[in-house]
């Protein structure tokens, strides 16, 4: 796994100071900790959280002692940053209110509500699936970059793949035969 | 790898889905079209300079602040059995972690009552649940995954969060679907440690304490006194109470090689039994039988393990940097890059679990 080792140079020398290599981390990871704050918080906090998901990893790398492992404690990071975002704001299951849903950046779609649409039924998925269905169809990572970055195996990948767009399927058929029957005359 | 198993397939996707590759698929492309716009864009804030940790540091430091700190341990422990002191007196607190109980049929128990009569079931740390040849249950967990629980079962759930879920399997099957990341879900059974490494499997004990796994998809480690075999999908690998995991085979394997595997993993007990079953198993095995051949390398004796070894080498080529002299030896590098080549799953992620946790794996042997 030469990216891991790749990881594992990258995360030593940024534990040594070394402000470039913590840049070439968040290059990589960035997407992957992107991601999975969009399964959890509202898209216009995402960004932000982001940054903050990095500087939270900054201030804590000392202390990671596998370095491979770096990916899976970002993500720990970033979970557990969302996490406190609703214990600081609102209850967790607003996430799936039709007012949460249509967030700001949403209701400037072109084609109004569709997309806001389509990312509520991903982020309506199991946990388990949404992450990986998000990392996958939003941020465009392919299954094998999946795994590597989060930890998970290809098999458990390919497992919430299958799942997820299986479940996405029929959480969004409902919804093209409610339109389709709009439009009709 | 394509393992022929039926399960297998249906979980498969389409190539577009999995990397982006092969024929684009329409339906995944709307969707990327679609989602696409949320995607992460923004470029990396400044980040202020990281502080280098230079090795040794630290006890300088640590040596000046050793009073202070001291003082501060003793405080937090007095406060700490205070309060324990103090709760413990008063009703048992409610574990809000655990796994979520559903129903599946019948009347499963939770501790002492029935499932169905609590609001909100949750099996937590300490408890069992148990079905009787009329009930069934399920249970779930939002960050490690679903386990079905068949009839006549009896689990306890031992441990539950600092990265690692362990499950006590009495007697009885479970069906466990897990998410989590690998090595992060453990089921004790009484003949062998179940480590599951990203997968979907099935796990029988029976009243004996004997056990079997069959993997569905991903793969499974099963450990006990330090004997381990991985067992990929499509594969299934038996244990035994004292003696542990035996010799994984595909299920598709020859009854011939299979009913061998059974006797020298268990009942053989003279070298002649023994070396009668290891040439039925070498003179029935296929290509993908190399998963029962690598096993078998350090459970055989020395004059078998070459045949053996003659065997995997023609079946499964060894890669570079592996020699006779090497694996005869059981080097353990050598065997770690030789199972990598077989191509069912890197067993870094293996390796990585039993640093994590030694102590389900002392004086490890294969």
């Amino acid at each position: 796994m030469p990216e891991i080792s790749e990881d594992a140079s990258l995360v030593g020398a940024a534990q040594r100071g070394d402000r470039a290599a913590f840049g070439a981390l968040y290059q990589r990871y960035a997407r992957m900790v992107h991601g999975v704050l969009l399964a959890r918080v509202p898209v216009g906090d995402v960004d932000d959280l982001v940054h903050d998901v990095f500087l939270i990893a900054l201030k804590r790398l000392s202390a990671l002692h596998e370095a491979r492992s770096f990916g899976p404690w970002l993500a720990a990071i970033a979970r557990n940053l969302a996490s406190d975002y609703y214990r600081r704001s609102v209850p967790e299951d607003q996430l799936s209110d039709d007012e949460s849903a249509v967030d700001a950046a949403s209701r400037q779609s072109s084609a109004p509500n569709t997309s806001a649409e389509v990312l509520e039924a991903v982020r309506g998925l199991p946990e388990a699936y949404r992450e990986t269905m998000i990392l996958r169809l939003v941020e465009g990572m392919t299954g094998p970059e999946i795994a590597a970055r989060t930890g998970l195996t290809h098999g458990s990948v390919r497992v919430n793949l299958y799942r997820g767009m299986q479940q996405l399927r029929a959480r969004l058929s409902p919804m093209s035969n409610r339109t389709a029957e709009q439009e009709t005359p | 790898m394509d393992t022929g198993n039926p399960q297998e397939k249906r979980e498969n996707i389409s190539d577009y889905l999995w990397d982006g590759s092969g024929e684009p698929d329409p339906e995944v492309q709307g969707l990327e079209a679609l989602l696409g716009r949320f995607q992460h864009t923004r470029p990396a804030h400044i980040f202020p300079a990281i502080a280098p940790q230079p090795r040794g540091a630290w006890i300088p430091w640590r040596i000046r602040w050793v009073p202070m700190l001291m003082t501060t341990a003793a405080a937090v422990i007095i406060v700490a059995v205070t309060t324990f002191s103090l709760r413990s007196n008063k009703s048992t607190p409610v574990n809000l972690a655990g796994w979520g109980v559903s129903v599946v049929e019948g009347m499963p128990q939770l501790d002492l009552g029935t499932v169905s009569s609590q609001k909100s079931p949750r099996l937590v740390v300490g408890q069992a649940l148990q079905t009787d040849q009329a009930s069934r249950a399920s249970l779930r967990a939002a960050d490690v995954g679903q386990i079905d629980v068949e009839a006549n079962t009896r689990l306890r759930l031992l441990t539950m969060g600092a990265g690692l879920q362990r499950i006590a399997l009495d007697r009885g099957t479970i069906h466990a679907r897990i998410w989590a990341p690998p090595g992060q879900f453990v089921v004790d059974t009484p003949s062998a440690l179940t480590v599951d490494l990203g997968c979907i499997y099935t796990l029988h004990v029976d009243d004996s304490g004997a056990g079997l796994v069959r993997t569905s998809m991903g793969w499974v480690g099963f450990t006990l006194n330090g004997h381990e075999s991985f067992i990929p999908a499509g594969a299934a690998c038996a244990t035994r109470p004292k003696i542990g995991p035996g010799t994984p085979y595909f299920e598709d394997a020859s009854p011939k090689l299979q009913m061998a595997l059974a006797r020298l993993d268990f009942e053989d007990r003279t070298p002649q039994q023994r070396a009668t079953d290891v040439t039925i198993i070498l003179g029935e095995s296929r290509k993908r039988d190399a998963l029962s051949l690598w096993h078998l390398l350090a459970r055989v004796d020395a004059a078998d393990r070459l045949k053996v070894y003659d065997r995997l080498q023609k079946i499964a080529p060894s890669p570079a940097g592996v020699n006779r002299e090497g694996i005869l030896r059981l080097d353990q590098p050598m065997l770690d890059r030789w199972w990598n080549e077989l191509g069912f799953d890197d067993i870094s992620t293996w390796r990585r679990w039993e640093h994590s946790w030694p102590e389900a794996t002392p004086g490890r042997t294969r």
